[in-house]
């Protein structure tokens, strides 16, 4: 409770109204997206006439069929593995990093901590555009001259740079994170004998699970909403780039479109149901520093 | 010394993967666009042009193309107001949205919240892809039919190609819904973190939701304000992958759909003609107003105070 | 645990930033003693014991156990077991490989250690406790696992960081006479970090009181508590603690003049006021060390405030011209609010204390 209870109910309906209110052209871009993907026509002119139930462009789309007519195949299921690939890759790579080195700065007295702290918050405000000119040159100077591990490389390369825009953000976020954790938790194994790396491994990681799963659960949907990335570095197609390919092109059917749009969104919404909590704590958890 | 060493272990066991990812893909990368910004640069023919130096030249090409260029131009004017007002639809838009679930029930209040943090969760070609439709300049588009069902217009309108307000209210519009989570969440936390005493005593001596709010919530949050506002605006200031898809489906004009992140990008890795050299000259730039908003940021919210120093000296 | 563990803290100095919390600290804890620092919060007593620890590091003195100066001894090769306040249970790891956890460390074969968690599991009467996680168990229960974590591997010194504040009150009680058992069945060296003045009174064999950073007094507890180096002692120690009232010594008479009252200088003070040439000091005395009088006497004359009865006894507040000293009264007595009474010291347990530096006048000289 953060308010009176006798407060007339009344106000707070007309507060929800307006909120509703406001949020109602997010409420029906969303939702027109989804029902569309369910329709024979696009209902976005909020026709009801333009509404026939049909399963037709999920079937389609899990065929990997982009248009009504004609024989363009594209292999949806390869697209979305490779979206998870990447999904996964970013998430992996920037919860090892950060579960390191967010135990070093919230715990380990060194000189140069604060200008560490510091870098980060910079690198977090810094224009990730004016970087992506310079990790484009690193990535052309870099890429394998043989065939057979240049797909490999580019998605080992897309995870690792991807990842890296996470790192400041999501360091700042573990180290938070284990800054809640009382000291006399690691006293008590440096005292029976831990070394650091031992007091970490054993004691500390078990202990912020939640926090952890916060920044995985982060940094997965920052590489699996990614399209700058992806479309710049990765040689296949992810379901960003197939989207992005596909608006314009004349032989798309636009509730095929909508299909897949919806599939790319399931995350989200799962994550929405499931994990509510640990989404808007994530936030403030970072924020609070 | 053997203690010493240990410790050095430690350090290094935790702290190189990320030293290695902040090298390579921060401090590398930005030598790297420094140096392409004094090459000649072009269609990423790196054989040819990576030891063609130019000294100044492509700063010099952005200075006159600031001059005279009508399309870049265009482009800083939309970065200024682009930025200015999303800016402000941000900051207060997500302190309306905080105040407005701190004073309702906690069931409805979490779940506006995570409404609006559906712009920020989705992917970036889902989100641009409901305004896409929603903005769209035929029939399809939903604005256009309730316009037209409405008895507005008569004729569709493709809204984003209208220079400049049409195409600045799409990318404002879209921009600051993503934007308004941010402040939205930061401001329920701080609010979260009053004492609900003060709050509930202001109700029994009488005061009003609005009185509270201006009296008593809003000056406990200045500093969550300042916050938000200088982040937000370096945030504003450096995204594109919204815009980009915006302006690449041609939902919104070419020139005032762009702002300088989207030229910087777009001048590097957009269709036809690339040129990194002029693209990296701007990126530089970019970076140095970056780079000083950055520190005025740190020292305006005294960022360094709040870093606590670690316990024991073992 | 055969080896004599003397701890001996030699000036030990400690400084965060700006902050001195240690001020030049030396102080011997002798084998087998059970040592309480006692001092309120914020006095450094914890990061005295954090400091024997090997947690903090002095800026200056050194630390001894035994005949081994273990200063720049990393905490893991000091062998001290320390029982933290919150008892910082791993709550991932149930009690068996919470207790177990510091032989894993020390590579103990598995076997023996199953031996030795029984052991001291049983020797803490938690044997049956040890499949379970700490959220399942009382306060009572965890903090037995926390001393037996502290235990098990026999450590030279048991470090204690008010382990019983988490407790309610009646448990707490409980624990405390049965902690001062263990500590010398096993006769282990143990330091005792706490606020609470009963518990170290109840439990210490000798008790170092701390303020800011400095000790005050090391004494047992009859030292302490009724012959106070300072006023801050008499202060801190015993509840309700020591009065204190100004008073004027007239050397020539050899009376002490409170607030209009006139009482004899105590026979064990007057060589001494006489040899200090003192004139204004404090007068120290227990409430139990006083009795309320109806009828006129030698001693403070005042008029009742108030008073509490507690049971067993009550509490008299009294006045005297505008000083209030409480003083304990037995049950039967009924006073009324305003009555003049006298309230009579029993001579031999005042203290005198200098009113400047508020040290009692024995130390003085």
């Amino acid at each position: 409770m953060k308010d009176v209870e006798t407060r007339p109910r009344r106000y707070s309906r007309v507060i929800i109204l307006t909120i509703l209110l406001a949020s109602l052209p997010l409420i029906v871009g969303f939702s027109l997206l989804v029902i569309s993907s369910f329709s024979t026509e696009m209902v976005t002119n909020l026709n009801p006439s333009s509404f026939h139930l049909t399963l037709e462009n999920w079937i389609s789309v899990f065929h990997g069929k982009l248009a009504t007519t004609g024989g363009i195949r594209a292999p949806i299921l390869r697209i979305t593995l490779n979206t998870l690939i990447v999904a996964l890759g970013v998430a992996g790579v920037v919860t090892a990093v950060s579960a390191l080195a967010g135990y070093s700065l919230s715990r380990v007295n060194f000189r140069g901590r604060k200008h560490m702290m510091i870098l980060l918050l910079v690198l977090h405000a810094f224009p990730g555009v004016a970087l992506i000119v310079g990790v484009y040159l690193l990535y052309r100077l870099t890429f394998p001259q043989s065939m057979d591990i240049v797909r490999l490389y580019s998605f080992m390369y897309v995870i690792f740079a991807r990842a890296a825009l996470e790192i400041p953000m999501s360091v700042w976020l573990m180290k938070g994170f284990f800054d809640t954790i009382p000291w006399e938790f690691e006293w008590s194994g440096i005292i029976d004998g831990a070394s650091r790396i031992t007091v970490w491994r054993k004691i500390m990681l078990p202990l912020i699970k939640p926090g952890i799963l916060a920044v995985a659960l982060f940094a997965f949907l920052a590489g699996w909403q990614d399209i700058i990335y992806v479309r710049t570095f990765l040689i296949d197609q992810t379901l960003a780039t197939f989207i992005e390919a596909n608006i314009e092109a004349e032989f798309s059917h636009m509730p095929m479109i909508a299909a897949a749009g919806t599939l790319y969104l399931l995350p989200t919404i799962i994550f929405f149901i499931t994990a509510q909590q640990l989404l808007l704590q994530g936030y403030s958890g970072g924020i609070k520093g | 010394m053997n203690v010493k060493r240990e410790k050095l272990t430690t350090l290094s066991f935790f702290l190189s993967p990320m030293a290695v990812m902040v090298v390579l893909f921060y401090l590398v990368p930005l030598i790297m666009t420094v140096y392409i910004s004094f090459t000649r640069m072009r269609n990423w023919n790196v054989s040819k042009y990576l030891t063609e130096f130019v000294g100044f030249y492509n700063y010099h090409r952005l200075l006159y193309m600031f001059q005279h260029d009508p399309t870049f131009k265009a482009v800083l004017l939309t970065t200024v107001v682009f930025v200015g007002i999303t800016l402000i639809i941000n900051v207060f838009g997500g302190l309306a949205l905080a105040l407005a679930t701190f004073f309702i029930e906690d069931k409805p209040a979490s779940a506006f919240r995570l409404l609006w943090l559906l712009p920020r969760m989705s992917p970036i070609a889902v989100y641009s892809l409901v305004w896409y439709y929603f903005f769209h300049g035929s029939e399809i588009g939903t604005l256009n039919s309730i316009l037209m069902k409405l008895g507005v217009i008569s004729q569709p309108i493709p809204w984003g190609q209208i220079v400049p307000w049409g195409a600045w209210s799409i990318i404002i519009f879209v921009n600051g819904l993503v934007g308004v989570s941010f402040g939205m969440i930061v401001f329920t936390s701080a609010l979260n973190q009053i004492p609900k005493e003060l709050v509930i005593a202001a109700r029994v001596d009488g005061a009003s939701s609005w009185q509270i709010s201006r009296r008593i919530l809003i000056p406990m949050i200045r500093w969550h304000l300042l916050y938000v506002l200088t982040w937000q605006f370096l945030s504003l200031l450096t995204t594109y992958p919204h815009l980009f898809l915006l302006v690449q489906w041609d939902l919104v004009n070419g020139d005032y759909g762009t702002t300088l992140a989207l030229y910087v990008f777009n001048t590097a890795f957009g269709m036809g003609e690339q040129d990194q050299g002029l693209a990296a000259a701007a990126a530089v730039l970019l970076s140095v107003i970056g780079i000083i908003g950055g520190f005025v940021t740190l020292k305006v919210l005294k960022f360094e105070r709040m870093m606590k120093r670690p316990r024991g000296d073992f | 645990m055969i080896e004599m563990v003397r701890i001996i803290l030699d000036s030990i100095t400690k400084k965060f930033d700006d902050f001195i919390a240690l001020r030049n600290i030396s102080l011997k804890i002798e084998d087998k003693e059970f040592m309480a620092l006692l001092g309120p919060s914020g006095s450094g007593k914890s990061t005295l014991l954090y400091t024997i620890a090997g947690i903090y590091k002095p800026t200056g003195g050194r630390i001894y156990f035994g005949d081994r100066d273990i200063t720049d001894i990393p905490p893991k090769d000091r062998n001290v077991g320390l029982v933290f306040q919150n008892w910082a249970l791993y709550p991932h790891m149930k009690v068996f490989d919470n207790i177990a956890f510091p032989l894993e460390l020390r590579k103990v074969p598995r076997q023996e250690i199953t031996v030795k968690v029984r052991e001291v599991a049983r020797m803490l009467h938690i044997e049956d406790l040890l499949d379970r996680y700490p959220w399942q168990l009382s306060g009572g229960q965890q903090q037995r696992v926390a001393i037996a974590r502290a235990l098990v591997k026999e450590p030279d010194v048991l470090l204690l960081d008010e382990p019983l504040s988490n407790l309610d009150a009646l448990l707490r009680i409980e624990v405390r006479a049965e902690l001062k058992r263990l500590q010398k069945e096993l006769g282990i060296t143990a330091i005792y970090v706490t606020h609470d003045q009963a518990e170290a009174l109840a439990m210490a064999d000798r008790i170092a009181v701390i303020r800011e950073g400095k000790i005050l007094q090391v004494g047992t507890p009859d030292d302490v508590y009724y012959r106070p180096k300072y006023r801050f002692v008499g202060g801190f120690l015993g509840n309700p603690p020591m009065n204190f009232v100004d008073a004027e010594v007239d050397a020539e008479n050899g009376y002490l003049n409170v607030y209009g009252s006139r009482i004899p200088v105590p026979a064990q003070y007057r060589e001494l006021v006489e040899k200090l040439g003192i004139k204004e000091v404090l007068l120290g005395f227990r409430p139990h060390d006083a009795e309320v009088l109806r009828e006129k006497r030698e001693g403070l004359a005042g008029e009742v405030y108030s008073f509490e009865p507690l049971g067993r006894e009550q509490i008299v507040t009294v006045s005297v011209d505008g000083a209030f000293v409480k003083v304990f009264a037995p049950e039967g007595e009924h006073f009324s609010f305003g009555e003049k009474v006298t309230v009579e010291l029993r001579e031999d347990r005042i203290v005198l204390f200098d009113k400047k530096t508020e040290k009692a006048l024995e130390f003085l000289v």
